[in-house]
């Protein structure tokens, strides 16, 4: 059960997506997204599911990869193409009534067109997540946040980044600690499938209250050790790793200002 | 005689939160020097103060009386704080709770960077401690995924990094497994040989100090044996007493002892063991 | 009657998790009422995966589990009462408390088991007696107790519910030699009192020599021995192969065989190489 949380889910692959600069990858996908949702026409659409599916196939992560990711925003995608179903502007047609909701051919234009554009959504955002490790992430997001520390927030940028790193660090150790314990009261013979919701939240505690006793005791350790490792809050710190455009970086970024320019073209349609 | 770390009467109390009074006086006045270049080997039971003594070698820990110097700079002066945390290293007992990046090369790359280090020369002292601790070859590696021992070395990895003089070690081999324990002490050995490194391994066992330059043993806070292991280990009564890991051999030669057989007690490895025990038996 | 039947146990984790290399491939032995069983590997041997069948945490791929000759997993949903008849105290298990009180703590099990009330309190005052447990210790918060006697609380939290097997995964890892004393000490006395089998997992050969009538030597998830602990260790060379060893006294009395002494191979604890070391000596002068 536990083991199913996965964080950072990079794909290991040798594409161009996947080497490409993080910082880049974040910013063309921002734009990305963006232009996905000003698609205002079908063939926009239909240009913007030309242009995603070729990113999938070019960032060579499996297919069936990326559906997995869509199972689990399934109830959303649903839940949101039958509200849109029952959208009637008036002129529409009337196809058939459930009860009392009319589904128009407008309506079912409609829920197709959003859902589409959610799963659009769904799979650019995993390629970010898929072909980034999240340290790269994470530094690119320090980097591209770092201009704030003009306007007084410098800490603030660096305690966001360490603050990700940590967690990033931590999250499996936690996740199998957590299972360790949950076991170990198993072993007790606790229960924690049966009874009432009220019942297996109070079954939680015996998990809860281990937990957090032992990462209090790991925070203050690593409090320690990082102190003995000369960390005084990232004042002048440098890094190992510096980022660096490649010629790569700029071709990916044409291609997709290329798309930028197509939909806003096939939007005057 | 050239010391790393001058300890002058030296004590650490811990206070009551609440309360002013002296909860419990864990280190008291301690004096201690540790040579430069030396491996020394710190015994002590669970709260016999060595985790205390070890956090003030590298200013972790102020003393509350006395003094700390490191290289002749006392740990009490905030300027040099950063400075004393370079010279002297320090390993923790649970090799989880001190990496910081989920990359092994980023984790070790962590403490040069804050030192405000050249983008080159962290790589370059980064893949050399790799190097020095045998873990070159996991580099991109995620610790997670690493044993007890691996981690505890990638851990050791981050401190050389820094080019410490000296390494402190407090109990780094209590939670790993006998191969664990062996590849942390095999590590230990070879960077204070071949490295140079001053070496203050903390420890409740007795077998990682068969090879040190000195052992001290501790007790209630305060030094009650310092030598060297021969020294040392031929006193088994009072090793036991103070609740120390008596390796086997020792065990055994001093149940043979108690027996009526008269074997020399301060040899560890079970050569020498096997070697005492075939003298005594070839007496006649 | 054997009390514990496992055969050919099979354990495989899912495919997309290759660092756990802790699986178990066809594993079968029985274990007789009443004896101490060690089990020793290196880690990622299939130790831990193979208790944890032991109890129905994890549910074998392939292969049965019997208690008492009934299959645990006859009724899957009646699986929470063999929790009660096979105690498992994991590494570390201080790490699990979490009640406001000793006592509180001790009773989760028995309480998880369904005892209530006289029968509860009972149980825990029943328990902290036979281990020694003092009843001033009852009302005491478990986090204001030492390292030791945390152990020594989380252990008692198990044995409360009076399984009839009780493992134990390394019970003594991270203690100094006076809180190992401690424990060994209450399995032991737990086992006087009510006649269980133990199951004890360590990397201490020198423990196991002291304490298990057989031992279980897995390595990559396959059972390589199971005999008598003497027969074991009298194989020195077997467990060599894998990379374990034997007893630091015994390594003694091979050394000195090897330097043309004649002493037995078969000592495996400092009394007995005291013994043997005596007869030895006094041989000498005889002859």
């Amino acid at each position: 059960m536990l083991k199913d949380i996965t964080f950072g889910q990079y794909y290991s692959a040798n594409s161009p997506i996947h080497r490409a600069d993080p910082r880049m990858k974040i910013v063309l996908l921002i734009t990305a997204i963006v232009f996905i949702f000003l698609s205002k026409n079908m063939y926009a659409l239909l240009f913007s599911c030309v242009f995603v599916l070729a990113v999938l196939l070019i960032s060579k992560v499996p297919f069936k990869i990326y559906l997995k990711n869509l199972k689990a925003i399934l109830p959303i995608l649903i839940f949101t193409a039958i509200i849109n179903m029952f959208y009637s502007d008036g002129t529409a047609n009337k196809l058939f009534s459930i009860w009392k909701l009319t589904v128009t051919d407008a309506g079912l234009y409609r829920a197709v067109f959003m859902a589409t554009r959610i799963i659009l959504l769904i799979f650019i955002s995993s390629v970010l997540t898929y072909t980034t490790t999240p340290n790269d992430l994470t530094d690119a997001l320090e980097k591209l946040l770092s201009p704030l520390k003009y306007i007084g927030l410098k800490t603030a940028v660096h305690t966001l980044a360490m603050m990700m790193t940590i967690a990033l660090r931590f999250i499996p150790t936690l996740v199998e600690e957590a299972e360790k314990i949950m076991n170990a009261q198993k072993a007790r013979g606790a229960d924690f499938e049966n009874g009432s919701l009220k019942d297996r939240a109070k079954a939680l505690i015996p998990i809860l209250i281990p937990l957090l006793i032992s990462s209090v005791r790991r925070a203050y350790e690593l409090a320690e050790a990082m102190e003995c490792r000369c960390y005084n809050g990232g004042e002048g710190k440098t890094r190992m790793k510096q980022l660096r455009l490649k010629p790569m970086d700029y071709v990916i970024c044409f291609i997709t200002v290329l798309f930028c320019v197509g939909i806003i073209l096939i939007n005057l349609i | 005689m050239d010391n790393i770390i001058e300890l002058k009467n030296v004590s650490y109390e811990y206070s009551n939160a609440d309360e002013e009074d002296i909860a419990y006086t864990a280190v008291s006045n301690l004096s201690l020097n540790i040579e430069r270049g030396s491996f020394t080997v710190i015994l002590g039971h669970n709260g016999s103060g060595k985790s205390t003594l070890a956090k003030m070698l590298n200013g972790l820990y102020k003393p509350t009386k006395g003094d700390v110097l490191v290289d002749g700079i006392n740990t009490k002066t905030e300027e040099t704080e950063i400075e004393v945390k370079r010279k002297v290293g320090m390993v923790f007992q649970n090799p989880d709770n001190q990496l910081i990046s989920s990359i092994v090369e980023e984790d070790v790359a962590f403490g040069p960077e804050n030192l405000g280090l050249d983008p080159k020369e962290i790589r370059k002292r980064v893949d050399e401690s790799l190097k020095a601790v045998g873990m070159y070859e996991f580099k991109n590696s995620t610790p997670h995924h690493l044993s007890g021992g691996q981690k505890q070395r990638i851990a050791i990895a981050g401190m050389i990094a820094l080019r410490p003089d000296c390494l402190i070690l407090d109990e780094p081999t209590a939670m790993l497994d006998p191969k664990g324990r062996a590849e942390i002490v095999d590590t230990v050995m070879k960077l204070n040989k071949e490295k140079g490194i001053t070496v203050v391994l903390i420890t409740h066992y007795m077998e990682e100090a068969e090879n040190a330059d000195r052992v001290i043993v501790m007790n209630d806070g305060v030094i009650i044996a310092d030598g060297t292991p021969k020294e040392i280990f031929k006193n088994v009564e009072m090793l036991k007493d103070v609740g120390l890991d008596v390796p086997q051999t020792t065990e055994l030669l001093y149940a043979l002892n108690k027996n009526g057989m008269a074997v020399p007690t301060n040899v560890l490895s079970v050569e020498e063991t096997a070697q005492v025990i075939a003298n005594y038996l070839e007496e006649k | 009657m054997s009390v514990l039947e496992v055969k050919n146990l099979t354990h495989c984790y899912g495919g997309n998790t290759p660092f756990i290399n802790d699986a178990v491939s066809d594993v079968s032995f029985t274990v007789e009422s009443g004896e101490i069983i060690g089990i020793i590997g290196h880690t990622g041997s299939g130790k831990s995966t193979l208790v944890s069948h032991l109890n129905g945490l994890l549910k074998p791929t392939d292969g049965t589990v019997l208690i008492e000759e009934k299959d645990i997993w006859e009724n899957p949903k009646e699986i929470r009462k063999i929790r009660s008849k096979v105690g498992l105290v994991f590494q570390y298990p201080e790490y699990q408390l979490f009640e406001e009180t000793v006592f509180d703590d001790i009773a989760f099990g028995p309480k998880n088991m369904g005892l209530s009330g006289d029968e509860l309190k009972k149980r825990v005052t029943e328990i902290c007696e036979i281990i020694g447990i003092k009843p001033e210790y009852l009302e005491k918060s478990p986090f204001d107790l030492s390292g030791g006697e945390k152990r020594r609380v989380a252990i008692a939290g198990v044995m409360a519910m009076r399984p009839q097997i009780i493992v134990f995964d390394e019970p003594i890892a991270g203690l100094d030699p006076k809180g190992r004393q401690d424990i060994m000490k209450i399995i032991s006395e737990y086992r006087k009192a009510t006649g269980a089998t133990v199951i004890i997992i360590s990397h201490s050969m020198e423990d196991m020599a002291m304490f298990t009538d057989k031992l279980l030597v897995m390595s990559r998830g396959k059972l390589v021995i199971f005999d008598k602990t003497e027969n074991v260790f009298k194989n020195g060379k077997e467990l060599q192969k894998i990379g374990l060893n034997v007893p630091i006294v015994t390594r003694v009395f091979y050394k000195l065989k090897e330097m043309g002494i004649d002493v037995p191979l078969d000592v495996f604890t400092v009394e007995k190489a005291v013994e043997v070391l005596k007869n030895a000596k006094a041989g000498d002068r005889n002859a």
